[in-house]
């Protein structure tokens, strides 16, 4: 299954079996904290539906909302 | 309650290998591992459709591997997504994710593989500024290589691998940038297969300057990579830069006392690379055999410490001052990327600040990282080993995964 995501209002197109991180950076994002890319340094930490997780790990969903950490914490 | 499984964490080559040792032993195996895939960071599941990029002969191994753990499918359990947040001193191990529980195995295994070591530099909290180790990944999943211009430098032979890597898909890097004089002859004392993959690297390099006894000593927004060479200083206009300065065990979090026997396996125990990980995770699964039927735990196979011997000589090879090249940092260096804290915060604190000063009120290693990414350079600059020991969960935990986890699990 593929399909997209939403990021900041933009569709982020995603591949079977990706991460957010992988197709955040495969869309030429590359502000969102990704450092180690296996887990270790929490930089990439987003909300996926709302919950915190790391972008490199978390597999991305059709119609799921991926938003910076920031996003709630501000509002 | 009691469980008859052995819990292994990680399926990289020391997992793999430690839980088909076990089930090989008559021993029931819960494997699990944070990705949503067996491999670890070495033989990273590229995505479907994808060809897989690593050399045929790693690729060979490691088949052979999986195909003895699918033929102890009946008593190898996988849990996928499902992350390890440590085993506490009641031996209960909590694990969440897609599986969320809190087990009490009779023993653990963890092969929770290497961290990659990453130099502080000024700039290297900028956005286009990652682990050469990170871009590896992506390459090796998505089987295609970042677009725009890539520097990769520190110092390591992943540098010249993940370079080789980008250039078999037709975006070779700017520039490699190594701290070490590596190509000189002491590598000749290398065993084969060793010189056999550099010099399969150096060939997909052919073109790409590769420059020795070389630092990036800044970035700069924009990208650009300030580098200092043995001729003079040299620029590179980079989209991305991937760094690098070696591997070290990813073991943070680990050593608390256990009532059951506890196991470290592969990149975690000691970084000695791929080919030792999947060799000591024979070692691991096999004394854990020996320890559960109180049997004497069998001696470390030659072979592994022929790898040993081959990883002290690389290490040998790839010799280069880390010490003068921290301290020549500016004061207003990041140290602590979680929480922004810079060499002259951690100069503030006085000449020689306690674990207890550094944490509470430097607040370095406090982050959601704990340290895991400077704790080499904060402990070097306090000139202290004691950072203050990092406690359990070994990651970030959510209330809703504590939450989710089966009441059955936590008695009372």
């Amino acid at each position: 299954m593929s399909g997209a995501f939403d990021w900041k209002g933009a569709a982020v197109p995603f591949r079977a079996g990706e991460t957010v991180a992988s197709a955040l950076m495969r869309s030429g994002v590359r502000d969102f904290g990704p450092f180690c890319g296996i887990g270790q340094c929490q930089g990439c930490l987003v909300r996926v539906d709302g919950r915190v997780t790391e972008a490199c790990l978390a597999l991305c969903r059709a119609g799921a909302l991926v938003q910076p950490l920031e996003a709630r914490d501000a509002g | 309650m009691p469980d008859d499984r052995v819990i292994v964490v990680g399926a990289g080559p020391a997992g793999m290998a430690a839980a088909v040792a076990l089930a090989e032993g008559g021993q029931r195996v819960l494997l699990v591992d944070q990705a949503s895939t067996p491999g670890g960071a070495v033989h990273r599941a590229p995505l479907p459709g994808v060809a897989p990029l690593g050399l045929p002969e790693h690729r060979r191994r490691w088949a052979a591997l999986v195909a003895r753990a699918t033929a102890q499918a009946s008593r190898i359990e996988t849990a996928y997504e499902t992350r390890f947040a440590g085993v506490d001193a009641t031996g209960a191990v909590l694990l969440t994710g897609a599986l969320n529980r809190l087990l009490q195995p009779r023993g653990v295994i963890v092969a929770l593989g290497a961290r990659e070591r990453v130099l502080p530099r000024p700039g290297w909290t900028l956005p286009g500024v990652m682990s050469a180790g990170a871009i590896q990944t992506g390459l090796k999943t998505s089987g295609e290589a970042p677009q725009g211009r890539v520097v990769l430098a520190g110092s390591g032979p992943l540098l010249l691998a993940v370079g080789a890597e980008l250039a078999a898909l037709g975006r070779p890097p700017v520039a490699i940038i190594e701290a070490a004089r590596p190509f000189g002859a002491g590598a000749l004392g290398l065993p084969l297969a060793y010189l056999a993959e550099a010099a399969r690297y150096r060939l997909r390099l052919l073109g790409v300057p590769v420059l020795t006894g070389s630092r990036l000593v800044e970035i700069v927004p924009g990208l650009e990579a300030m580098v200092d060479t043995p001729k003079g200083p040299r620029r590179f206009a980079a989209d991305l830069i991937g760094l690098h300065d070696g591997i070290a065990p990813n073991d943070s979090g680990l050593g608390g006392p256990c009532p059951i026997p506890l196991l470290r396996a592969g990149d975690g125990r000691e970084a000695l690379g791929a080919r030792a990980a999947m060799l000591d995770g024979t070692r691991a699964g096999l004394a854990m055999l020996a320890l559960l039927a109180g049997r004497p735990v069998p001696p470390e196979p030659a072979a592994l410490i022929r790898q040993r011997a081959a990883q002290a000589r690389l290490a040998r090879i790839y010799a280069r001052d880390e010490g003068a090249a921290l301290d020549a940092l500016p004061p207003d260096t990041i140290l602590c990327r979680c929480e922004s804290r810079s060499r002259a915060d951690l100069t503030a604190l006085g000449e020689s600040p306690t674990g207890r000063d550094l944490r509470l009120t430097g607040r370095f290693g406090m982050g959601a990282c704990q340290g895991r990414v400077c704790g080499e350079w904060v402990a070097h600059f306090a000139k202290t080993r004691d950072l203050g020991r990092p406690r359990l969960p070994l990651r970030p935990l959510s209330i809703a995964d504590l939450l989710a986890v089966p009441a059955a699990d936590t008695g009372d």
